[in-house]
């Protein structure tokens, strides 16, 4: 739940509209100069019309600079920014050759795997030699070889399932997936703050699709009552399958969805649950094997999990998992496996050892460990947080730490300032997250030490004062160091 | 002093943000706040201040809910491209809070303006059309009707 301040709610509202006044000004007189001009382009259709991109030419362009920032190292705990500067107010930024070494808060590189690693980078380059960088073929064609079939297996056992399928890219399993499992005259019942890869795959299936409220099983019953009952647009024939898809965390709130009582519904009512679990799998959980898990709900409830491998395994890549006859159904028909080529064999091998290093299979206790210090990491820094008096969304135990901006203003100002001190963090606005509710995400990782995270507090402390977003009041200095006694007693 | 932010089920990025709490309050406070400056820009009496809020209020407010179409970014693939952003509020559906607020505001500021101008003349007639034209393009039944083909799609 998130409350913000009623004169901040005010002010961002105010702040937008001046925004969007200045923006239309500046269009209507660009229009103006536009017509004295001459354009050689007669004749040639618009690309698009003047008021589609209206957001990415008046606002986002304006404070460009916080986003896409280039990087030029591996994206550890620690890496190399790219400086960059523009000489037309941002419209466009030229790269220099000075590198600045900031402290990573935005990567999602929750266990730790995203650089070079003891285990994993050797046999990935092994992999590299054997296969090459690339089948050059589809999985049917050839595309598949031992260390893909190996791969598959080895998801499905990490995950629960009886067996997976992995495609090359995350977002493609989305949403080449959602149109050959459901189709017309089904009914996609999806969270409101569902990824777009999810809200891609269920446009393009040609199936109905009804929105939730976010995380609310309450919700979610009162729609699949209501359409159950009415069936099908215009026939009110019953439909032909309901499929509600959740994610396992958010990434933009960090909130855990609340799987238990969504599968209770959605077998009282028998429609299929979809499980997107991006940014849970490998990250949360004793054994990192995500919300199941952590939540304790059985996988044979869950009838689909997807998962990514770009966040907690360090590689590229995404998976399905399912009973056998699904997997079996999903190779014949999903164009992703047929038609695209097939991932990476080198990524391959790194999911392999990523996965065996979590679960303690190379010999070592690497992955218990980096399993503990991101959740400690997570619950230290979200307290600390917390304690200074920012708005932090997000439950315990997640790595996800959005830390609520709302001015439009503050966001290049968090950004900039951060980067000054040498703090590279992410800052998410309009079309990702609701208008009002612009935020700064933190990603922490398993490789931040306690000093990473002591540094990025005071940095994060010092800019939040001199930006303003402290908005709850801050605990006393006292009854911390009381509590922190208490703790270690 | 807090209030809660209840992310609404609205998909269209667009008008999800006239559903948070503070909507209505900015929109007033910017009303009166503009009334201040007129009065402090031209010195002008303050029922032709208001006269002069009215009437860009309309302009103002009917180029944005009642002309503009489609929506200010491109994620959404232009599926709202032929409607109007007043159409788009609330998913289309008629009657609800937002939109009877939004149809009684003009009505009030025309009450203010025709009230603090004594009824006069020149002032009146104009603001009465103003408001007539802003009324009618609020009802239910003008739900995607365009008169005479004007700001029909290509």
């Amino acid at each position: 739940m998130i409350k913000i301040p009623y004169l901040t709610a005010l002010t961002t509202h105010f702040s937008y509209g001046l925004l969007f006044a200045f923006g239309q000004f500046r269009d209507f007189f660009r229009k103006i100069f536009d017509w004295w001009r001459t354009n050689n382009l007669q004749g040639y259709a618009p690309i698009c019309l003047d008021f589609e991109d209206f957001y990415t030419r008046r606002l986002y362009l304006r404070i460009q600079d916080c986003f896409g920032r280039p990087i030029s190292s591996a994206p550890d705990a620690w890496f190399d920014v790219v400086e960059r500067y523009s000489n037309d107010n941002n419209k466009t930024l030229k790269r220099t050759e000075k590198r600045t070494r900031c402290l990573n808060l935005g990567s999602y590189n929750y266990l730790g795997f995203a650089a070079s690693d003891e285990y994993c980078t050797p046999r990935a380059i092994d992999s590299l030699k054997r296969f090459s960088a690339s089948t050059c073929s589809s999985r049917v064609d050839g595309g598949t070889t031992t260390v893909h079939t190996e791969l598959e297996e080895c998801v499905a056992n990490y995950v629960g399932k009886p067996a997976a399928i992995a495609f090359g890219m995350g977002y493609v399993t989305n949403s080449a997936i959602l149109p050959v499992l459901i189709g017309k005259g089904g009914l996609i019942i999806s969270d409101s703050l569902n990824h777009n890869s999810i809200v891609n795959g269920a446009r393009g299936s040609g199936a109905t699709i009804r929105v939730f409220q976010h995380n609310t099983p309450s919700h979610l019953e009162k729609v699949l009552r209501e359409q159950i009952a009415e069936g099908q647009p215009r026939t009110h024939r019953p439909w032909k399958k309901i499929i509600v898809v959740v994610e396992g965390i958010y990434s933009m709130e960090g909130e855990i969805c609340r799987l238990p009582e969504i599968v209770s519904v959605c077998k009282k009512y028998k429609a299929y649950v979809y499980l997107d679990e991006a940014h849970s799998i490998g990250a949360v959980g004793k054994t990192g094997r995500g919300v199941c898990e952590l939540l304790g709900v059985d996988t044979a409830d869950v009838d689909i999990m997807m998962g990514t491998f770009t966040k907690s395994f360090g590689s590229c890549g995404g998976y399905i998992a399912g009973s056998k006859e699904l997997i079996q159904y999903l190779k014949y028909t999903c164009p992703a496996h047929l038609y695209a080529t097939s991932i990476s064999p080198a990524a391959a091998q790194q999911i392999i050892s990523a996965i065996k290093v979590i679960l303690g299979e190379d010999g070592s206790s690497r992955g218990a460990q980096k399993l503990a210090r991101i959740r400690e990491n997570s619950n230290f820094f979200r307290s600390e947080l917390q304690k200074m008096g920012f708005e932090v969304l997000g439950d315990n135990d997640s790595p996800i730490m959005p830390i609520m901006l709302y001015n439009p203003a503050k966001i290049p100002a968090f950004s900039r300032e951060c980067l000054k001190q040498n703090v590279a963090v992410v800052t998410v606005t309009f079309p990702a997250t609701p208008l009002l509710l612009a935020r700064a995400r933190i990603c922490i990782s398993a490789s931040h030490t306690r000093e990473d995270l002591i540094k990025a507090l005071e940095v994060i402390s010092q800019v939040g004062d001199l930006v303003g977003i402290k908005y709850f009041p801050a605990e006393p200095k006292k009854q911390q160091q009381e509590k922190e006694m208490i703790k270690l007693e | 002093m807090y209030v809660r932010a209840v992310p609404p089920a609205d998909l269209n990025k667009n008008t999800e943000w006239f559903t948070y709490p503070g909507v209505w309050t900015t929109y007033i406070s910017i009303l009166f706040f503009s009334w201040l400056i007129v009065l402090s820009i031209f010195g002008c009496s303050p029922g032709s201040a208001w006269t002069i809020v009215h009437l860009v209020h309309f302009f103002v407010t009917y180029h944005f809910f009642h002309w503009k179409k489609g929506t200010p970014f491109a994620d959404d693939q232009g599926i709202y491209n032929g409607l109007t952003w007043w159409e788009q509020i609330d998913n289309g559906k008629q009657l609800t809070r937002n939109r009877k607020f939004l149809t009684v505001v003009p009505v009030v500021l025309y009450l203010i303006a025709s009230h603090t101008t004594d009824y006069q003349h020149p002032m009146l007639f104009f603001n009465t059309l103003a408001v007539f034209v802003l009324v009618v393009a609020k009802f239910p039944n003008m739900h995607k009707v365009r008169i005479f083909g004007i700001n029909a799609d290509r």
